[in-house]
């Protein structure tokens, strides 16, 4: 039996009221003529009273952090136990270069490492490639061989710092993350003592990042899975997928397709280690998520609460899970780099300013907040520091973090919440009748999706429905730009000798040994993170690695357009 | 009767970023033009399929930083084809001082983040006239 929070009697009451309220109150004022809707296009009103939550059963609905549905936040304490993870994306050029911009975020207080990788290193190519060669260094830092991950972590204690490795691909991810694996082992750290998360998301390889020639949807699915299976057994803290729902809501999608296209790769992910043989409480606590702040203030806290209680629901029900950790929805969050304008730079510090609050409000477990140059480069030591200094802002001056769920029991937020829930658990539905994620990738279904989103808001900034400042409005004629920009140091060349020389040096006959044990175990349909940890020290690039896979896999034109 | 403007959208290299593209592509195509979406691919690809498609007006589409080494190879390939007339434009994340770098190498116009779809509807159609 639900027990709902308000009584009837006094529901009623509030109803008559609001109802007179609207009629002769408020309908005799004057509107601005717009529209009051989310960014994702849910109607907002004027005014929520308890009318709109009228059958709030608070134990049910919203219960206490740390416990079922865990939408007030993932633990009991949360900022007064334990301050969210500052995890300021850093990457680069070579890794000599960007080992330096790690240590120089760490000395100013950042409390974790978030590594991203450049292109080619992220699509499975060496830098020497001559498909890669223009990228190298570009977006990330460039990874070929464990000598390359050994620099990037050199004099970094990563048996105490937790590190985000932001290997979008699972192409990329099986490879990288053994070397850093392999690395750690050789380091004399066993792996159970590390701490980090890796991204190693499918759709991030078929459908956010389409490209001619990537791993067929499967296949890729069958790579972030090994990582998964890989360290259920040896790696027990590492969080072995991050469901990138932030790239997703980059490309396009709503708060909802973000949220949704997650879960549903995280149920396919699971069902696919139940079919392995593995009990759903043994890796589901590691599951880990990434989701998007961006401009919608409330919309986007809304979204962090459904997704919490939407998961502990789907784990329950879908999976039966028992441990009450498989239940909790982990994320981090990146604001959203797809808001901030290459005009006026300097007003992107506003923006990330409110995107980080929303995130805190939500309940995040990890933060990255853009800096302001971000729509223009890849930022400069000033920018970093400045959006570093945005979240120590936030911790220590504001105050927000002093109660749990603050914003929990707003008529107006819980409403919403429940909104977004309903949109979310639709979509999931269309998903299921299409045959899970997997399927619908293959098919193109999720790729119009996003495309067809972007598109709609898009229509709405060329239309001035929606204002951006500085972009269709406050705009400033041939305007000087206020900051200087980063300039990428010098990657091809450096990395080029580098290869060369380890081409000279390494064992030959135990790097064929190595490539040929990776495509035995492919043959075989073995977990490969296992081969290729052990493989990497043999200095194989991951451009070899690749050309094994892709052998073995074929490759995957996505559909385009 | 004149025939439609046939353009070829591309994204160079390895970058990952496929919203302004497509996007982009949408919303010449809605405006009455004949796309042709190759996604990424590298400079000589490009200029060949500009041959094949025999479009009028190529548009790259790069994020990554990879824009002053891919772009203009892109037009160096289409005038050793003898399609040196051809109109290429880019669009993406490009730094104000490689601008006019850009242009000189031969690419007609670069759009921003932040572009107008109508304005680069505009540039499109008056130089496919």
């Amino acid at each position: 039996m639900p027990r709902e929070l308000f009584q009837k009697t006094a529901i009623r009451g509030v109803r008559k009221n609001a109802e007179r309220w609207q009629a002769n109150c408020y309908a005799a004022q004057k509107e601005q003529s717009r529209n009051y809707n989310t960014l994702s296009g849910l109607p907002v009103k004027a005014l929520y009273t308890p009318v709109d939550v009228e059958h709030l059963d608070y134990m049910r609905d919203l219960g206490f952090p740390g416990e079922e549905p865990f939408i007030r936040g993932a633990h009991p304490t949360m900022y007064r136990g334990r301050t969210w993870t500052q995890r300021q994306l850093a990457g680069f050029g070579p890794p000599e270069e960007t080992n330096k911009r790690y240590k120089f975020l760490l000395e100013q207080g950042a409390t974790g490492i978030n590594g991203v990788f450049d292109y080619p290193t992220l699509r499975g190519y060496d830098s020497t490639d001559p498909d890669a060669r223009a990228d190298a260094g570009k977006g990330g830092v460039s990874i070929d061989t464990i000598e390359d991950m050994r620099a990037l972590f050199d004099g970094i204690p990563i048996d105490k710092v937790s590190t985000s490795l932001v290997t979008c691909q699972p192409i990329c991810n099986i490879t990288v993350q053994s070397m850093y694996f392999a690395n750690a082992k050789a380091r004399g750290i066993p792996l159970d003592a590390l701490t980090g998360t890796s991204q190693n998301d499918f759709l991030m390889e078929t459908a956010i990042t389409v490209a001619p020639g990537v791993l067929p949807p499967e296949a890729s699915f069958k790579l972030s899975c090994d990582g998964i299976e890989y360290c259920a057994k040896y790696a027990p803290h590492w969080n072995p997928i991050s469901f990138a729902g932030y790239n997703y809501r980059e490309s396009g999608c709503t708060a909802v397709q973000e949220v949704v296209f997650t879960m549903a790769n995280a149920i396919a992910c699971a069902e696919e280690m139940i079919r392995r043989g593995y009990d759903i409480d043994s890796f589901a606590p590691r599951l880990s998520f990434f989701f998007s702040s961006h401009s919608d203030f409330f919309e986007e806290i809304a979204k962090y609460r459904a997704a919490r209680r939407l998961w502990a629901k789907v784990m329950k029900s879908r999976f039966g899970a028992k441990n009450p950790r498989s239940l909790i929805l982990r994320f981090h969050v990146q604001t959203a780099g797809v808001s901030l304008t290459a005009q006026q730079p300097l007003n992107n510090v506003a923006r990330v300013s409110y995107q980080v609050l929303s995130a805190v409000l939500g309940g995040a477990q990890s933060i990255h907040a853009d800096a302001y140059d971000e729509a223009l480069c890849v930022p400069t030591e000033l920018s970093s520091l400045t959006a570093l200094r945005t979240q120590q802002i936030l911790q220590h001056e504001t105050r927000v973090t002093h109660t749990v769920d603050p914003l929990g029991g707003s008529w107006f937020l819980e409403s919403l919440t429940f909104d977004l829930e309903e949109k979310m658990e639709s979509l999931l539905g269309e998903i299921d009748r299409i045959g899970g994620i997997v399927k619908a990738t293959d098919k193109g279904w999720i790729h119009q999706e996003i495309a067809d989103a972007a598109y709609a808001f898009q229509r709405t900034v060329e239309s001035g429905e929606q204002l951006i400042v500085g972009v269709n409005c406050f705009q400033i004629e041939d305007e000087v730009l206020p900051i200087a920009l980063f300039e990428v140091p010098e990657t091809l060349a450096i990395q080029e000798a580098k290869l060369a020389r380890i081409r000279k040096e390494r064992d030959a006959a135990g790097v064929e040994r190595a490539l040929s044990d990776i495509a035995r175990a492919c043959e075989q349909g073995k977990n490969l993170m296992e081969v290729i940890v052990d493989a990497v020290p043999a200095r194989i690039t991951e451009g070899e690695i690749t050309a094994v896979l892709k052998r073995n896999y074929g490759t995957w034109n996505p559909p385009l357009f | 009767m004149s025939r439609k403007t046939r353009i070829l959208i591309a994204r160079l290299g390895l970058d990952a970023h496929w919203r302004g593209s497509i996007v982009v592509a949408r919303a010449l195509r809605d405006a009455g033009m004949e796309v042709v979406y190759l996604g990424n691919q590298n400079p000589e690809t490009i200029a060949k399929s500009a041959l094949e498609e025999d479009v009028d007006v190529v548009g790259l589409s790069t994020l990554s930083g990879n824009h002053m080494i891919l772009a203009p190879e892109v037009v160096r390939l289409l005038r050793e084809k003898g399609a040196g007339d051809m109109t290429v434009v880019l669009g993406g994340t490009i730094p104000p001082d490689d601008i006019p770098k850009l242009k000189a190498e031969g690419i007609a116009e670069i759009f921003g983040p932040g572009t107008a779809l109508a304005k680069i509807i505009q540039f499109i159609s008056a130089k496919a006239l």
